[in-house]
């Protein structure tokens, strides 16, 4: 009995946490057709902007957040912008596009100095409580809290608000949209502020429970990119799904199998699925107005 | 005014005569020691710190004394990424070939650190007679082994740090067994990292501590590097009664794991058999505290303060003031040392000739930063000891009150080992 609530505690907060890092991958793709490859060091970047606020430059923990979130938007913005918009519907060109301008910030943090294990944030709430016996940390708490209140904002987002209907309006049929008077190459630079955002947010819970490391970028991609195919690429609620489908996977295979196994779910969940169901479990191919 | 310029000319002629001597000295050709790093972690950049900082000194001092000529040091790094996930062996391998044939090396010193590229790098470097001293990293006991089965070919490479089998046997098991009686603890619990030393040590733990009589919980947990959540590990900790928990990991994600256990009170002591993250002087800041009581093993006395040997402090010091920070992780004193040890090798030798140094290094017998250095004849690895007099010791430090007290080995202990309250 212990076990089983104990799984589904840390099952909750992991499957949480996969789907935080993969928001905002499967936004931006929903939206713009834009396959993100520098979302990991956008997540990334975000925690070494909050720490130098916060650090070097003595700045509110809170503010440093917010400024770095927004300031993580805003390079987003400036990528699509300047980059980006010239390869767009050219699949492989966005592909190889974004992933250099990641490998580039990535490797550019590096370079920079920013490497070691003593680049961190405070978690926001100190302490534990226990949930039937099971300790937790109020911070794993937040996390778990925040996860799940974005998930709602999102969807009052894409459904009452004029961004988030155009944004599922060029999700449904961009001709149409444009046809309705939705620039879509706008539309595409706020997907892409949004969804850099989002990993930025991401960061800002997530990093504090450990370190900021450059490596952490790659893995972020790597799981991102895992819910998002698994879930069906462009629909956020079926990475939602998908975040809780591996999370929990993850967590059984760990208890049943052996720790070892637990990252190889992730990528065994991809090769099973483009077997299976090319357009995602939760993704229904062709039906547009699943990908946002 | 004729006059004061020929006073001034001839100040300075004997200014000059003065200088060049020694001017000419660093004028030498350089014997260039080529140093294949992981260079973006810890295990990387310390070695390289250490090594640069015995250049300097032995640089600043004259230089190596060759055949009659004063010749400088000189060091190339090139970055392995050997440490980072994902990165195939074969990077850390073309590292080593174009030390040897663009950088010119004479010398290779420090890694490849991961020790499947060590290993891996064996061979390329018996081909090319290159003598290598191994600095930091490459646990696994593996790499001595093969040095002792086929002496000939691997005749070029030593390990002037410590090893996994020594390191478990010789300080962690005796270190464990001290605390098991001074607190009465005997159930262990292994977490470790998925990577050869890792999977080394954690055979290592649960075969000799069951037969010493102590419980050991389970297989040991393996974690794949990267890993970045270890709760269903502590809580499993946890719930079968562990006392004291092994982790090996050198992954940066390693100081989550010292987090989760202390926002969990998990009522079990972490005791860092190699544990990158609570090794670094910053890691209590980093971690607002919470690596207190943890236990974490740097390898070779030097890398946190203690009093092994004379030079030990005065080591520790220079570094600090050199570098602006205190020595952080396990590479450091013997990346330093290994520069010394090679500057009096050549100089016994009298040549760069590989044979000829190598039969030096084999009579290497020197007072070092982490005592007395000497290396096994057959093996090629350093000789280890909890005496300082007699080997090169080790040092397993404790996290108190944001200090890193050492706590074993006892001839070298700064303080005695705690246990958090909650264990208590």
């Amino acid at each position: 009995m212990d076990i089983l609530i104990e799984i589904l505690i840390y099952g909750s907060i992991h499957s949480i946490t996969l789907a935080l890092m993969a928001l905002g991958f499967a936004l931006v793709y929903g939206t713009s057709r834009v396959p993100n490859f520098a979302h990991g060091a956008l997540y990334i970047i975000c925690g070494f902007i909050a720490w130098s606020f916060l650090k070097k430059w003595g700045v509110n923990y809170y503010l440093s957040i917010v400024l770095s979130i927004m300031v993580i938007g805003l390079i987003g913005a400036l990528i699509y912008q300047f980059i980006l918009i010239r390869v767009r519907g050219m699949a492989i060109s966005e592909i190889i596009a974004s992933y250099a301008i990641g490998l580039a910030i990535l490797e550019g943090l590096r370079w920079g100095g920013f490497k070691g294990m003593t680049y961190t944030l405070p978690t926001f709430i100190q302490g534990t409580i226990f949930i039937a016996g099971v300790p937790v940390d109020l911070h794993r708490i937040v996390v778990l809290i925040c996860g799940a209140a974005l998930v709602g904002f999102l969807w009052v987002f894409t459904h009452f608000t004029r961004i988030g209907l155009a944004l599922r309006g060029m999700a449904q049929d961009e001709r149409a949209a444009l046809m309705l008077g939705i620039d879509s190459d706008r539309m595409a630079v706020v997907a892409m502020a949004f969804g850099s955002m989002l990993a930025g947010l991401a960061a800002a819970l997530l990093l504090p429970l450990g370190n900021i490391v450059v490596e952490t970028g790659y893995n972020v991609l790597i799981l991102a990119i895992a819910v998002c195919i698994v879930g069906g690429l462009g629909s956020w609620m079926g990475a939602v799904l998908a975040a809780l489908l591996i999370g929990f996977a993850q967590i059984l295979t760990e208890v049943y199998l052996g720790t070892h196994f637990k990252s190889v779910i992730a990528l065994l969940a991809i090769i099973v699925t483009l077997i299976l169901r090319p357009s995602g479990l939760f993704g229904r191919q062709k039906e547009l107005e699943e990908r946002v | 005014m004729k006059i004061i310029n020929s006073r001034v000319l001839l100040i300075l002629l004997v200014a000059v005569l003065l200088i060049l001597p020694g001017k000419l000295a660093l004028a030498e050709e350089p014997i260039t020691i080529g140093a294949p790093l992981s260079t973006a972690f810890l295990y990387g950049w310390d070695a390289e710190r250490g090594i640069t900082l015995a250049v300097e000194e032995i640089n600043a001092a004259g230089g190596v004394k060759v055949a009659g000529t004063k010749r400088p040091f000189k060091v190339e790094v090139i970055d392995t990424r050997d440490l980072e996930p994902g990165v195939p062996v074969s990077e850390a391998l073309l590292a080593v070939e174009k030390l040897i044939l663009e950088k010119k090396a004479d010398f290779i010193m420090g890694g490849p650190v991961r020790s499947e590229a060590g290993l891996a790098a064996m061979d390329l470097l018996s081909k090319y007679k290159k003598i290598s001293i191994l600095t930091t990293g490459v646990l696994t006991p593996a790499y001595h082994a093969r040095v002792a089965e086929n002496y000939d070919k691997y005749k070029y490479l030593f390990r002037i740090t410590g090893e996994a089998k020594w390191i478990a046997i010789g300080e962690q098991i005796p270190a464990l067994l001290k605390i098991g009686e001074k607190f009465g603890l005997n159930r262990l619990y292994i977490m470790i990292q998925d990577v050869a030393h890792a999977r080394a040590f954690g055979n290592i733990f649960a075969k000799v501590m069951a037969q010493k009589g102590w419980t050991v919980i389970g297989e040991p947990e393996i974690y794949p590097t990267g890993s970045t959540d270890f709760s269903m590990g502590l809580l499993k900790a946890r719930r079968e009664k562990a006392q004291v928990i092994i982790i090996c990991m050198d992954m940066p994600e390693s100081s989550i794991l010292l987090k989760q256990w202390y926002d969990m009170k998990v009522p079990a002591l972490p005791f860092g058999s190699i544990i990158a993250a609570a090794e670094q002087p910053g890691f209590w800041k980093a971690s607002e505290g919470k690596g207190e009581y943890a236990l974490a093993n740097v390898v070779n006395a030097g890398n946190a303060p203690s009093n092994a040997s004379d030079w030990t402090m005065k080591f520790y010091d220079a570094y600090a003031k050199r570098w602006g920070v205190e020595p952080e992780g396990y590479g450091t004193s013997s990346s330093y040392m290994a520069v010394y040890v090679l500057k009096e090798a050549i100089e016994k030798a009298g040549t760069l000739d590989s044979d000829a140094v190598v039969t030096a290094l084999e009579k290497t017998d020197m007072m070092g930063v982490y005592g007395r250095i000497k290396f096994d004849p057959k093996s090629h690895q350093v000789v280890p000891s909890l005496d300082p007099n007699e080997g090169a010791v080790g040092t397993i430090f404790q996290w108190q009150a944001g200090k890193r007290v050492v706590v074993f080995p006892d001839s070298i202990a700064m303080g005695e080992i705690k246990l958090p309250p909650w264990m208590k």
